[in-house]
């Protein structure tokens, strides 16, 4: 019974993601239509047609990397899809926003930010193309002790002038961000580039990163996320000053202190059985105090010669 | 030899007299701190907009004007009510929230309103420590330069955690308390819990109608030793109910209580009467005014206020301020803080102390009017509301009508830990209600609630301000009667800094005396160094008097180690 229910939502699931990518597969204006008819107040931009030439091909763009994310990772969307459908009431209600760097979809899939074609003043040209998928979650911070989430990868190379395009897969059940901060104001609002999602779901968007050699944090906003792990950095060709508090990378600015604890050990348990723990005691009482003895001893024989001298000295005097 | 230590003491008492005698003869001028070395808030943070006072309509939904200094972002209100699912683009772009962040759909009974409705709830750290720098993130100020560490629950936001990437304050719906749910008896309602905080936590529903175990969705309760083990970092876990009573509930973490509770995890829920064409505001971020009500209260009431009463430990907030590492704030919190030798420092009215609460808790009212308060003291000990110039007659004990006929008048309510008390406020001049307009205080009677960290004034004060008594900015008018309230709005205050009565007189009768001695640290040290360098010219004095004496001592001396063994006679 169980696996038939879960079966039909995956179907469910599935229909409803097919359903999506084929509304995304339409033309442009069948987009408007779609958005038009949620009620919501578009932009100035997206409705007027002259505008809308004018932006027509970052749009164009717009929506397949809106596809992009959810074609790539069907199985993850599905899931996603089918987990929401069978836990939570279903949202109809689908809710895009978008202007030139902010697009954001109702579930609060964000990209900003996002840079397909201006090439920074430094760039002639792009140097490469590069996709870079990053994980994110809780489980990540396992092999850093003392963090609570993580990326899997605390920092990533690539060449001056190299359009990447990040992959950005949100492993937890809660919102995650991939922000970067300090790319080239003139391109980026505010300098950063922002990807977020509530997992478990992936999001993609595209950057164009400068020609000279830089390093641009990378980190998860939401409170104490970084603090307690979430932090990368990704380093442009051979790269600048290090980002601190990176896990496994880069130290702490500030460190806690730590101190060793009374824990209970299992060699404490061995003794529980009180005769046992009596002789022990016995034992290592004797052994150090003979011990202890022994070593007066030695110290006592060494000393002999030195105690005749000082008397006799005085007696010559 | 002891002629010269003779001379030297002599020099240094007759030093000393010289100043005592100084003393004596008049005791130490008074010290007035000047206002410029102050940190100077405007009482009335200038960044928010006035026009977010005003009544207007967002979306279709009706907001009543709140005339106070800080209202509630009047598009939080509109996507509360609404449903972030249900708003334009644009009022939700103003608001932070999550597209998801609070979705209403299906009127199941047909009577005009939502009935399945989704709050999805994620948990914030306020002013907790950083690896990074000295200071604390997300920064929330409960009073000038207060700023204790914090857990809350928040709505589910977009973006940042901060206002912005320059800041470290934190975004508005990131803040204590945590927001004030409404729901209406009946509604399908799921309480989404995302736990991006680093410990584990849960949500009990304390007095919501709610299943303790849910077919789909596990164990309700929120206790990890009955219903469910505890919700992760990193998960979600939906609680589900359909409450058959309406009434002032209470809601809070679970695990490990003693301390999650005190930490903010606390918020309050109403669960409304099943009424057509209730649009209720589902989330009051930050309590205090409701700017769109229900229909049963508009029926009956003018206005509707909810007081969120919370108290915290300096020693446990503290404790997210010494460590980042998540084991030994987990030590510190679990195994070495002792709840039964606490005692709180820190007393809010809806997350923030006086002088705050007069930004945002103000009472704001007219003659004649009915006014519902609903009153939670999520603290640790028993509370004594106080409300100046008027009786209040309590009509709900914990969510539940007390029999009409016996409902008691009081001027002080006592409200235990985790109770709920419905107040109906009539602004009556009649000389029981009320004694007529003023700005009539509203506090805890046990007197350390009307202080922060002991320093008085401070802790969960606040008033119940008529609209004759409102000034600028609505802020209370009292400069008429001569008051400043400006030494309150300084961070040196709750420092300790300033002395309380300096400023009521034009010499400082009350001010603060300057050193003990008639002599400032400065000239203490300057003396001393003199002293110092009179021992050390009489040392040199004495070495040059007797040097033939330490010659003929040093050749002795060396002759003596020279010469072999027993024969330096």
């Amino acid at each position: 019974m169980a696996k038939t229910t879960t079966i039909t939502f995956l179907l469910a699931g599935l229909l409803a993601f097919s359903a999506h990518a084929i509304a995304q597969q339409q033309t442009k204006p069948s987009e408007h239509d779609h958005h038009d008819h949620s009620g919501h107040d578009m932009s100035q931009k997206n409705t007027t047609p002259t505008d809308h030439s004018h932006d027509h091909d970052g749009h164009t763009m717009d929506h397949s990397g809106d596809h992009d994310l959810s074609a790539e990772h069907p199985i993850d969307h599905s899931a996603h899809t089918a987990s929401t459908q069978s836990a939570e009431h279903g949202d109809a209600h689908h809710h895009h926003h978008m202007d030139h760097d902010h697009i954001m979809d109702h579930e609060g899939t964000m990209i900003m930010g996002q840079n397909l074609d201006k090439l920074p003043s430094s760039c002639k040209s792009i140097s490469e193309e590069v996709e870079i998928t990053v994980r994110a979650g809780r489980k990540y911070a396992a092999k850093f002790p003392g963090t609570a989430f993580a990326f899997d990868q605390q920092q990533w190379h690539v060449k001056p002038c190299s359009k990447v395009t990040w992959h950005f897969i949100n492993e937890d059940n809660i919102r995650h961000q991939f922000m970067m901060h300090g790319l080239p104001k003139y391109l980026y609002k505010y300098g950063m580039f922002h990807l977020e999602v509530t997992g478990p779901k992936t999001v993609s968007g595209t950057i164009i990163v400068p020609g000279s050699d830089d390093t641009f944090l990378v980190h998860c906003d939401i409170s104490h996320h970084m603090e307690k792990g979430m932090k990368a950095q990704l380093v442009v060709g051979k790269g600048a000053e290090n980002i601190p508090s990176i896990p496994g990378v880069t130290p702490y600015n500030i460190n806690d202190t730590y101190e060793a604890e009374n824990l209970p050990k299992i060699s404490d348990k061995a003794e529980q059985s009180a005769m046992v723990r009596q002789i022990t005691a016995f034992t290592n009482n004797n052994f150090q105090n003979y011990g202890m003895m022994l070593i007066g001893f030695l110290i006592g024989l060494l000393c002999i010669p030195l105690f005749k001298k000082i008397p006799l000295r005085k007696k010559d005097g | 030899m002891p002629i010269h230590i003779f001379i030297a003491l002599l020099t240094f008492f007759m030093l000393m007299s010289a100043s005592i005698a100084q003393a004596t003869l008049k005791l130490p001028e008074t010290v007035k701190v000047d206002p410029a070395a102050l940190t100077a808030e405007p009482m009335c943070d200038p960044k928010i907009s006035p026009a977010w006072r005003e009544a207007q309509e967002i979306d279709g939904v009706k907001i009543d004007a709140s005339p106070g200094c800080s209202p509630d972002n009047p598009a939080w209100i509109a996507a509360a009510v609404k449903g972030t699912n249900n708003i334009s683009m644009d009022t939700l772009m103003k608001t932070g929230l999550s597209p998801d962040a609070i979705i209403k759909t299906d009127d199941l009974d047909g009577d005009g309103d939502p009935d399945r409705i989704i709050i999805k709830l994620e948990i914030m750290e306020l002013n907790g420590k950083s690896p990074d720098f000295p200071g604390l993130v997300p920064t929330f100020d409960i009073a000038p330069g207060i700023q204790p560490g914090a857990w809350v629950f928040a709505p589910k936001t977009s973006g940042m955690s901060t206002e912005n990437f320059e800041s470290v304050r934190a975004n508005p719906l990131l803040r204590l308390p945590s927001p004030v749910i409404r729901v209406e008896v009946g509604d399908i309602v799921q309480i989404v819990l995302e736990n991006t905080h680093y410990f584990p936590h849960s949500i009990h529903l304390h007095g919501v109608d709610h299943p303790f175990s849910h077919g789909e969705h596990g164990g309700q309760d929120g206790v990890p030793q009955t219903s469910e083990v505890e919700l992760m970092p990193g998960e979600r876990r939906i609680y589900q109910f359909q409450a058959r009573q309406p009434g002032t509930m209470f809601y809070h973490c679970h695990v490990q209580t003693h301390t999650h509770l005190a930490m903010g995890l606390a918020g309050m829920i109403v669960i409304e009467e099943n009424k057509p064409k209730n649009w209720l505001q589902t989330l009051n971020i930050g309590a205090g005014h409701v700017r769109h009500s229900s229909v049963a209260v508009r029926e009956q009431f003018d206005q509707e206020y909810d007081l969120h009463y919370h108290a915290m430990d300096k020693e446990l907030s503290s404790i997210i301020q010494k460590h980042n590492d998540p084991r030994l704030i987990a030590r510190d919190m679990n195994q070495r803080y002792d709840i039964t030798d606490s005692t709180e420092d820190y007393f809010t009215l809806n997350g923030l102390s006086f002088p705050y609460t007069l930004r945002e808790s103000l009472i704001i009212v007219e003659l004649d009017q009915k006014i519902k308060l609903r009153l939670l003291n999520s603290g640790g000990e028993l509370i004594a509301v106080h409300t100046h110039g008027h009786h209040a007659t309590i009509t709900h004990y914990d969510g539940v009508e007390h029999n009409p006929v016996a409902q008691i008048m009081r001027d002080v309510f006592d409200i235990a830990p985790a109770q709920r008390i419905d107040l109906k406020l009539e602004t009556v001049n009649d000389g029981k209600h009320s004694y007529g307009e003023g700005d009539w205080l509203i506090h805890d009677h046990r007197e350390k609630g009307i202080t922060t960290n002991g320093m008085a004034e401070g802790g969960s004060m606040s008033s119940i301000v008529y609209t004759s008594y409102l000034g600028e900015h609505g802020m209370p008018k009292v400069s008429h009667f001569g008051i400043e309230l400006n030494k309150y709005f300084t961070k040196e205050y709750y420092e300790r800094r300033l002395p309380v009565w300096q400023d009521l007189d034009a010499w400082a009768s009350l001010g603060s005396p300057a050193g003990d001695i008639g002599v400032d640290a400065a000239t203490q040290t300057s003396l001393l160094n003199a002293l110092y360098g009179l021992l050390a010219g009489l040392l040199i004095y004495l070495i040059f008097a007797k040097r033939e004496q330490i010659k003929q001592c040093a050749v002795a001396a060396v002759s003596r180690l020279k010469s072999p063994k027993g024969s330096n006679q």
